[in-house]
């Protein structure tokens, strides 16, 4: 685990849906230090979005604590921006009001608030779409516009939550590079959860393996920033991938093993 | 116009069958007047004056009876969904006042309201809220809850929330139970009528009816008939400009 002191600090946290229920997040500690990406990867049911809601301020924990910045959550955080496994805009809005949303819950929006939401699009390559509604783009795009509305505040953090599964791999990979050139721009904090290995190693600076609420296995990612496509078919690349492979089958086979 | 030929040619035949029974059929005019002679009762009572002040006051109970039905019925739906306890408290007594036949409830409205326009309103508000009430609880309770969190996370109030996701985002389904309420209001509007208006198209009906004048009464579903579908079709109309606005682009 890492020696830096963490911005994100996960403490003891446990959570559990009902008073009797099972703590499907099970006594957690992580640290994530400014600037970097985190990636925590496990098999469906393993806990992985629960956390991320802990994190987020969402949920909170019945046991420990989550501390962004040195201050304990009590509720959702403002420092935090959320990507949502569905893309979750609005429909009756257009692109660029759709990544105003979370100034113009706050305040009357500005000029200056326009152009920080256009030059956003700009950087995911949606210019030119800032008009158009979510029905009127692709799934990726829709993606992409829930980045930018993630990103308009320069949140400290940022959380994702499997923001890609749904879509082909050829877009995934496009919306990974945005993703790690934004968070690069202002040194954003991410914690990313997914089920694809690869995204996994790709993204992050450090991947955690979730089973049964609990971090099974972590271990840094020492590939070189930034990071580009040619890195996925490197020696490094695909034994870090195998490790984690390793890691989730044991947990599985930990998990699926008779009771002595 | 290429679609509408097919109805528009059976709503032709239909008249010209219709005509012919009651030529050659020696069908009474008291039974079943001919279309012929219905139209020439509704021309003469559009040239003469005198289906304008039943028309308008007709006109004016469903268009007051919809708007009281509507801004209740969606006012009602917020309050029960905003407030949950008050909605669990609630709920149950809305829907069994809501099963008491409102029609039956007219004898008592006149005793209340007297004579004239108001019990007509009345009955005619209380057939619209139930849809508009149930559609908009429908629509605001099916909200998805990603979104919700998402305006969790970004710190809306309750009033932000509701005004600027539950509310759009509900438009539709409280759109439906506005078009299913226009058909109500009609009805209610003439019904209500019937057992204490003295003017209107409904009471109209009723005075056809005492002097057994067949031909007024079907001159006066034709104009029902053409007063319902217009209110429809402009409903539809500001359901399409709504729906454009908050819809899916």
């Amino acid at each position: 685990m890492s020696t830096e002191p963490g911005f994100v600090t996960i403490e003891r946290a446990r959570y559990r849906y009902g008073a009797d229920g099972p703590a499907i997040v099970d006594g957690i500690d992580w640290q994530i230090p400014r600037g970097e990406i985190h990636c925590l990867i496990g098999r469906s049911g393993s806990g992985k979005t629960t956390l991320l809601k802990l994190a987020a301020g969402l949920l909170l924990p019945n046991e420990g604590a989550i501390r962004i910045g040195g201050g304990a959550l009590a509720g959702p955080s403002p420092h935090a921006g959320f990507v949502f496994q569905s893309p979750t805009l609005l429909d009756w809005l257009s692109a660029l009001d759709n990544v105003l949303l979370p100034v113009s819950l706050k305040r009357r929006t500005t000029a200056t608030d326009r152009e920080a939401a256009l030059d956003l699009l700009a950087r995911v390559g949606l210019r030119d779409f800032a008009t158009r509604r979510p029905g009127e783009l692709s799934g990726g795009q829709q993606s992409r516009v829930a980045v930018a509305r993630a990103l308009i505040g320069n949140p400290d953090l940022l959380l994702l939550d499997e923001p890609f599964a749904a879509l082909d791999a050829l877009t995934r990979e496009e919306l990974q590079d945005d993703l790690l050139r934004l968070c690069a721009l202002n040194g954003t904090t991410a914690l990313f959860v997914t089920h694809d290995i690869t995204e996994a190693v790709y993204l992050a600076d450090k991947v955690a393996v979730m089973a049964a609420g609990r971090l099974a296995h972590a271990r840094r990612i020492e590939l070189p920033r930034p990071r580009h496509r040619d890195m996925r078919y490197a020696p490094s690349f695909a034994a870090a991938c195998r490790e984690l492979r390793d890691a989730m089958d044991g947990e599985a086979a930990i998990s699926e093993r008779p009771a002595a | 116009m290429s679609a509408r030929l097919p109805s528009l040619l059976l709503f032709a035949a239909l008249l010209v069958g219709w005509e012919a029974w009651c030529r050659l059929g020696g069908l009474s005019p008291l039974v079943l007047p001919a279309p012929s002679s219905v139209l020439a009762t509704l021309w003469s009572e559009i040239t003469t004056g005198r289906l304008w002040p039943h028309l308008a006051v007709t006109a004016a109970e469903m268009a007051l009876g919809l708007g009281i039905g509507t801004v209740v019925g969606i006012g009602t739906g917020i309050l029960l969904t905003e407030a949950p306890a008050l909605g669990r408290l609630l709920h149950p007594y809305v829907l069994a006042s809501q099963l008491v036949p409102k029609l039956a409830l007219g004898p008592l409205f006149i005793i209340w309201f007297g004579f004239g326009m108001t019990p007509t309103v009345v009955i005619t508000a209380l057939i619209c809220f139930f849809p508009l009430m149930e559609n908009t609880l429908t629509g605001l309770t099916e909200i998805d809850p990603a979104r919700r969190e998402l305006f969790r996370m970004l710190g809306a109030s309750r009033l932000q929330t509701l005004l600027r996701l539950k509310l759009p985002a509900a438009l539709p389904v409280i759109m439906a139970g506005l078009r299913v309420a226009v058909v109500l209001a009609l009805v209610g509007a003439v019904v209500g009528e019937f057992i204490g208006g003295r003017i209107g198209l409904g009471a109209s009906i009723i005075a056809a009816q005492s002097v057994m004048d067949s031909s007024l009464i079907f001159a006066l579903f034709v104009v029902i008939t053409a007063l319902g579908m217009l209110l429809y079709e402009a409903v539809r109309a500001l359901e399409r400009r709504v729906l454009h606005r908050f819809s899916k682009g």
